[in-house]
């Protein structure tokens, strides 16, 4: 059995943002970047197979620049056999389709039974990439997915909807599924993972390597910027005391107390 | 001006509010609307929505496509787009949208922007916004040539109530290479915290930073005040507390009196469950936080400073 996991390094959800000069992108002087938490969710859906069996051959691939390495890393040391870096800038600075074109030549070539991607990431917040590849690759699929339950031939998922109500969907295999944030507990990587993560291979490519050369992007970003701050909430000033004092003549005020 | 078609969704036999919002959304696009309604017995629902603005309705009505199902879906689409020849496709960032949409693009071999809150037409393409970052920027994104596919936030715009009266046409789309095989919906399960029934409500995020102090610092200030306990997202995601008390799309959504926010940035997901409350206290440390645009009164501070304090002073106040 071989599952891919597809993983992006983002930015550290506490990190302080700041736009970059071109006014399109954020600085990524002076941040901390770590996986996106979905995909953390999904290299766990991968790495519970392979607890249950040994010889499953669980492969991450991301694209990105050097720093992704330490992601990557950080993968192998939580139970990933291997990884692939597409350290290419061209795939970098692609739209969502142009990354799905370099992950699936990288699907078709390495053939997995299940490819695990995580719904979103916490930067782009797009959502697009998992079912292009599964499309792009001819892979069923689903997405936003808390849970799943594999068997000869078949992965059965449950899609979040809306309200807590839950989709329940078969798969024939090979699947792409796209896993949902809190789908599991997810494990940390031991000191002896680190250790051995550092004789794992990470294979570097450039999407050339995997034959994707049409990466002019469909959709670009014009600008980034604060979002209009509409009325918003009146900002209390003051000591602890003086802060507490207003809230709860607030409170009163509205006959809540 | 080209053509936009709008895929809209069945949801419980009729077609959602949030696809005559997408009528709005297409009007103000400018150009020809067509549409799309997919399902079985949905006759009468895609005229109701031709009669509405949606103008000429493809009608894909199947017993193989009476439940949702990517792979059929996905082909019912792609036969719209080729019999309208659409160069903006819209769906909404629903569950079926966000499944569906980016497989479109994919196959279209067409550029895809989602959960977008404004389209506008600009030159040859379109101009799409949406938000980044989990809510914390803006971006402003543009296609140009060439057909896209967006998905748009649900509630961005008002729902279409009236338009020019359109038509339908029958739409025959070939399912036999749909893989997925739908099973069933499972309901979420009554569980005995029901936050649409509390006046107050307080919620922690993952600013409260550890599970413990929920039941020490979250929950004494909604006793003291008679209200409820509930959660963001990530703290659900976390295992701190169950599923019941998350507050937002995907958990509970709440209008309470009054609606206390506290370590809670206010990611998209959890304000569209908390934002119709009547009045919203936030206490974050992020002056910058999403949060203090829907909240009516903010504090910039430690919630471990002001909480307890306020619990304090709400019980001094009851005596």
């Amino acid at each position: 059995m071989k599952v891919m996991v597809c993983l992006k390094q983002v930015p550290h959800q506490d990190a302080k943002l700041d736009i970059d000069g071109s006014g399109t992108w954020i600085s990524e002087d002076n941040i901390k970047f770590e996986i996106n938490s979905y995909d953390t969710y999904a290299l766990e859906e991968a790495l519970r197979i392979k607890d249950g069996a040994a010889d499953t051959d669980v492969v991450v691939v991301s694209i990105g620049p050097d720093r992704v390495t330490q992601a990557l890393r950080t993968a192998l040391g939580m139970g990933a056999d291997r990884a692939i870096h597409v350290n290419d800038d061209s795939a970098a600075s692609s739209d969502s389709l142009g990354a799905a074109k370099v992950i699936a030549a990288i699907a078709k070539e390495e053939n997995p039974d299940l490819i695990f991607t995580g719904f979103m990431s916490d930067d782009a917040n797009f959502s697009a990439l998992p079912a292009m590849v599964a499309e792009l690759v001819g892979l069923s699929s689903a997405t936003g997915v808390l849970s799943t339950e594999l068997s000869d031939g078949n992965i059965r998922v449950e899609r979040e909807l809306e309200g807590g109500a839950l989709e329940v969907v078969d798969l024939p295999t090979p699947a792409l599924v796209a896993v949902q944030s809190g789908a599991n507990q997810v494990r940390y990587a031991s000191l002896k993972g680190i250790m051995q993560a550092k004789k794992k291979p990470v294979d570097v490519k450039t999407a050339a390597d995997v034959g994707v050369s049409d990466l002019a992007p469909k959709v670009t970003i014009d600008k980034i910027y604060n979002p209009p701050k509409a009325d918003g909430a009146e900002i209390l000033e003051g000591s602890t005391d003086e802060v507490v004092a207003s809230l709860v003549g607030k409170i009163k005020e509205l006959g809540l107390l | 001006m080209g053509t936009t078609l709008i895929v809209a969704e069945i949801q419980n036999g009729k077609i959602r509010e949030a696809s005559y919002e997408l009528i709005t959304l297409a009007n103000g696009v400018g150009g020809d609307v067509k549409s799309l309604v997919i399902g079985s017995g949905v006759g009468d629902a895609a005229s109701e929505f031709a009669s509405k603005g949606g103008g000429e309705t493809y009608v894909a009505d199947d017993a193989s496509l009476a439940d949702y199902s990517v792979d059929a879906y996905n082909a019912a689409i792609r036969a719209a787009v080729d019999a309208s020849g659409a160069d903006l496709v819209l769906l909404s960032n629903t569950p079926q949208g966000w499944d569906v949409a980016p497989r479109v693009a994919a196959g279209l071999d067409a550029g895809f922007v989602s959960d977008c809150f404004k389209v506008e037409a600009a030159g040859d393409g379109f101009t799409f916004t949406r938000r980044v970052f989990n809510g914390k920027l803006d971006a402003q994104l543009s296609s140009t040539g060439g057909p896209v596919v967006a998905t748009v936030q649900p509630g961005a715009c008002e729902a279409a109530e009236s338009g020019a009266a359109g038509s339908t046409t029958p739409l025959s789309v070939d399912t036999s290479g749909a893989r997925t095989k739908f099973v069933e919906i499972k309901v979420a399960e009554s569980t005995g915290v029901d936050l649409t029934k509390a006046d107050i409500i307080v919620s922690g995020g993952r600013g409260v930073g550890d599970p413990e102090k929920f039941p020490e610092v979250i929950e004494p200030l909604a006793d003291s005040l008679g209200g409820a306990m509930g959660a963001s997202r990530p703290v659900v995601d976390a295992g701190w507390l169950p599923h019941p008390y998350q507050v937002g799309s995907s958990g509970q959504v709440v209008t309470p009196k009054l609606y206390i926010a506290a370590g809670i940035s206010g990611a998209i997901q959890h304000l569209v469950g908390m934002k119709g409350s009547n009045f919203i206290i936030a206490i974050n440390k992020d002056p910058d936080a999403p949060i203090f645009e829907v909240a009516d009164i903010g504090v910039v501070a430690d919630l471990f400073d002001i909480v307890p304090a306020l619990t304090d002073a709400v019980k001094a106040a009851k005596g």
